[in-house]
């Protein structure tokens, strides 16, 4: 008995304790007020984001004029992809892009924010000055590029023409049209990763600095031994931020070129864009963009894997 | 409990409004109409800085409407836009009636984009009276016709009057042959410094005008080989437009800086004085007027198109047309529409006198741009004769280019995959006019192979 007793549970009366039916409900109530708040995002994600995806897939293996009822053709529309001798052009033409992104395009806002970094007086007007084309409509700075590469009366011609340079063709040949695009994009994209690599500068501890001076550092080892390592994880994200969006280049080619002179400028999805929008294969330009999106799925999750061994280390 | 339901009823209620937004966002306008009324939505609503234009449109929009009480007119000043028409066609929004440029219907047409009106069509008395040539370039294989063409235009040579006279050239004797044209481009080019001609190049508009070279020098760009079309420009006539095009950009350098050009960019420079001479229509004379502010209008000039060794030229025209998804009744209502608005008054005299009055009050319109007849020679005279009296546009500078054209033979677009077909030739086009050593033969032997491979997926 007395066991029994000492056994015993708590008595319920004292402090009583919902029966498992009523917590179970509270439960479910509780996540379905979640999941009714979540619904609105999913129904848009759903309608914008995750059916056009579906329906791309499910056109690339499709022959559709979108009003007739779409024919399955299997691989054909990929097989195709492998006979016209453009997708070739354009991957190297994308692949070219990227690394003259990378060659130029990449270093320019770090060394601009390292020289940034050592103004004290006018930071803030400099720091204006260089995110400005970034607030600049693409279409418009684009345009305005356009005159800048006039080969007759365009500002770098003449200019360069001052001090006995050129005349350049710049977007009229096929050897300096895609330098061209890059130049326009560096200039135009690089404000904000400026600010970033500025931001992470000033988290740099100073005493780090100071120290190596002490011990007689030249201005490069302290760039190399101290700056890049500690911005290594900002350098790290921005490069495949840089490199998914490069990938993706087309407003500059379609604006400037068109693809011209002799294809040299005709990327992977200005090539989508002509297959869809100009010869109607709506298949074909599934299908390509399908394969763009494997590798930048590929380039994503090597981004997701370093950013994630970064937060960790 | 009340602290639990309260964030359910708030949830549901952001839900429900906005499936509500979303749904009444996606719902595809359906038919649109309002009551018995049939609610047709049309293409061609001028814009509004041609308000002698959208004047009359809204007129012709309330006549119309008092004539057929049943059908309500709602005009969109847009046009072939091919960024927004898949989408729109397949979400159902597009208009009852598209305007495009005479390049897209064969495209269209075989991706059966656009619905025939041949029933609809025939059932106007003067049907049969139609010029075959026109129509032949808006009907399929099986002879349904899918349009009717807005002021049909042959291709001829554009030029700046003020500058021939500047090159101490005769702006009343303008180049018959292309060798003439050279010579001209050339004085041009030495005497003021400007642009002698211009060749467009990009966004499919190199092969545009390759294509009006071949067919002035005798060639063509696909021919018929036992039931199949293949491509026919590596030939003699082709490489002739090309050399000579090298030979004016390398050797005369006569053909100014820019190089990767379109129409826009063409007649921009051409309002502006930049160039002597570029391959167009009568119509780029509104396009200079209206859009790109063309100053003295006297300084237009356009001859036929110069040949040598054919006798031909390329037709064009905006065309209208029903697109596919649209509703029987809808698109009979459509060819009522198009032909009370566009192509009665392209017959009618009375009609076209009436329209020209209207339009020619304002000043600033563009009365009396010749066009190629839509019918008989005979009829297209009764329609000049009847709408003099309100002509606005230096007619005169427009006589080489009507006599000469009337000797020419119209030829369409390619026939199959046209704009593919220029897709390639742009990029030969370019290479000539930006590679000083390139060699045409290679050129040509390349894209005529990638030309082949794909007409021969088209025609599968």
């Amino acid at each position: 008995m007395t066991t029994a007793l000492a056994t015993r549970p708590e008595t319920p009366a004292a402090v009583p304790e919902p029966p498992v039916r009523r917590r179970r409900a509270a439960g479910v109530r509780r996540e379905l007020v979640g999941v009714l708040f979540l619904l609105p995002a999913l129904v848009i994600f759903g309608l914008f984001s995750w059916w056009p995806i579906l329906r791309g897939l499910l056109i690339s293996f499709q022959q559709t004029n979108l009003v007739d009822p779409a024919t399955w053709v299997g691989l054909e529309n990929f097989r195709a992809l492998t006979e016209d001798p453009l997708v070739g052009t354009a991957v190297q033409n994308t692949l070219l892009f990227v690394g003259l992104g990378l060659l130029i395009g990449f270093p320019a806002p770090l060394i601009l924010a390292a020289v940034m970094s050592t103004i004290r007086r006018g930071a803030g007007v400099y720091r204006v000055l260089v995110y400005l084309p970034v607030v600049i409509p693409p279409v418009v700075a684009i345009l305005l590029w356009k005159w800048f590469y006039d080969p007759g009366s365009g500002l770098f011609n003449t200019l360069l023409g001052q001090i006995g340079l050129g005349p350049y063709p710049w977007l009229q040949s096929s050897d300096t049209a895609m330098l061209s695009l890059v130049l326009e994009s560096t200039w135009a994209g690089m404000g904000g990763a400026v600010l970033i690599y500025l931001a992470a500068m000033t988290g740099i501890p100073a005493e780090l600095y100071e120290a190596a001076e002490t011990d007689g550092a030249s201005m490069w080892k302290r760039i190399w031994h101290i700056m890049l390592p500690q911005l290594r994880p900002v350098i790290g994200l921005l490069l495949l931020l840089q490199l998914l969006s490069t990938v993706q280049v087309f407003t500059e080619p379609y604006i400037f070129t068109q693809g011209g002179p002799d294809n040299s400028t005709v990327t992977v999805l200005l090539l989508i864009f002509r297959y869809a929008f100009q010869d109607g294969e709506y298949g074909q330009a599934a299908a390509l963009s399908v394969l763009l999106a494997i590798v930048l799925a590929v380039l994503s999750a090597i981004y997701l894997r370093l950013t994630r061994s970064w937060s960790t280390s | 409990m009340a602290l639990s339901t309260r964030p359910i009823a708030v949830a549901a209620g952001l839900l429900a409004g906005l499936a509500l937004t979303a749904c009444s966002g996606l719902t595809p306008s359906t038919n649109g109409d309002s009551g018995d009324q049939l609610v047709l939505r049309v293409q061609g609503k001028p814009s509004p800085t041609d308000k002698a234009a959208l004047d009359q449109f809204d007129r012709l929009v309330a006549e119309f409407e008092k004539q057929n009480p049943g059908i309500k007119i709602e005009g969109t000043e847009n046009k072939w836009d091919p960024l927004t028409f898949a989408t729109k066609l397949a979400g159902k929004s597009i208009e009852d009636v598209i305007q495009a440029p005479l390049t897209e219907p064969p495209g269209l047409i075989a991706r059966k984009q656009v619905q025939p009106i041949t029933g609809p069509l025939k059932s106007w008395n003067h049907y049969q009276e139609f010029n075959p040539q026109v129509l032949k370039v808006l009907s399929d294989s099986a002879g349904d016709v899918y349009g009717v063409p807005l002021a049909p235009f042959a291709q001829g040579l554009v030029y700046n009057r003020k500058l021939f006279t500047q090159a101490g050239l005769n702006p009343d004797k303008p180049p018959t042959t292309w060798d003439e044209v050279r010579a001209a481009a050339k004085q041009i080019a030495e005497k003021t410094g400007k642009a002698g001609f211009v060749h467009e190049s990009k966004g499919n508009t190199g092969g545009w005008q390759l294509t009006m070279g071949t067919y002035s020098r005798g060639g063509s760009m696909e021919s018929e080989q036992g039931g199949k079309y293949v491509a026919s420009f590596n030939s003699e006539p082709t490489k002739s437009a090309l050399t000579w095009l090298q030979t004016l950009r390398w050797s005369d350098n006569a053909m100014g800086q820019n190089h990767l050009v379109d129409q826009d960019d063409v007649v921009k420079q051409f309002a502006a004085g930049q160039i002597g001479m570029f391959m167009g229509t009568p119509g780029t004379y509104r396009l200079a007027k209206m859009k790109f502010g063309l100053k003295n209008t006297a300084d237009y000039g356009i001859t036929s198109l110069p040949q040598s060794g054919g006798s031909a030229t390329l037709a064009g025209a905006d065309v209208f047309m029903v697109p596919a998804s649209v509703s029987k009744e809808k698109a009979e209502a459509a060819v009522k529409w198009l032909l009370f608005a566009y192509i009665e008054p392209q017959f009618d005299p009375q009609v076209a006198a009436e329209r020209a009055k209207e339009l020619a009050a304002n000043p600033e319109a563009a009365v009396g741009v010749p066009t190629l007849p839509l019918f008989s020679a005979a009829q297209q005279e009764k329609i000049n004769a009847a709408t003099k009296p309100y002509v606005n546009v230096e007619l005169e500078n427009f006589k080489p280019w009507l006599d000469g054209t009337a000797k020419l033979q119209l030829q369409p677009e390619p026939p199959v995959a046209a704009q593919k077909v220029y897709t390639i030739l742009d990029t030969v086009v370019q290479s000539v006019l930006t590679k000083r050593d390139a060699d045409i033969a290679a050129l040509l032997a390349k894209a005529e192979a990638d030309v082949n491979k794909v007409l021969a997926a088209e025609q599968k």
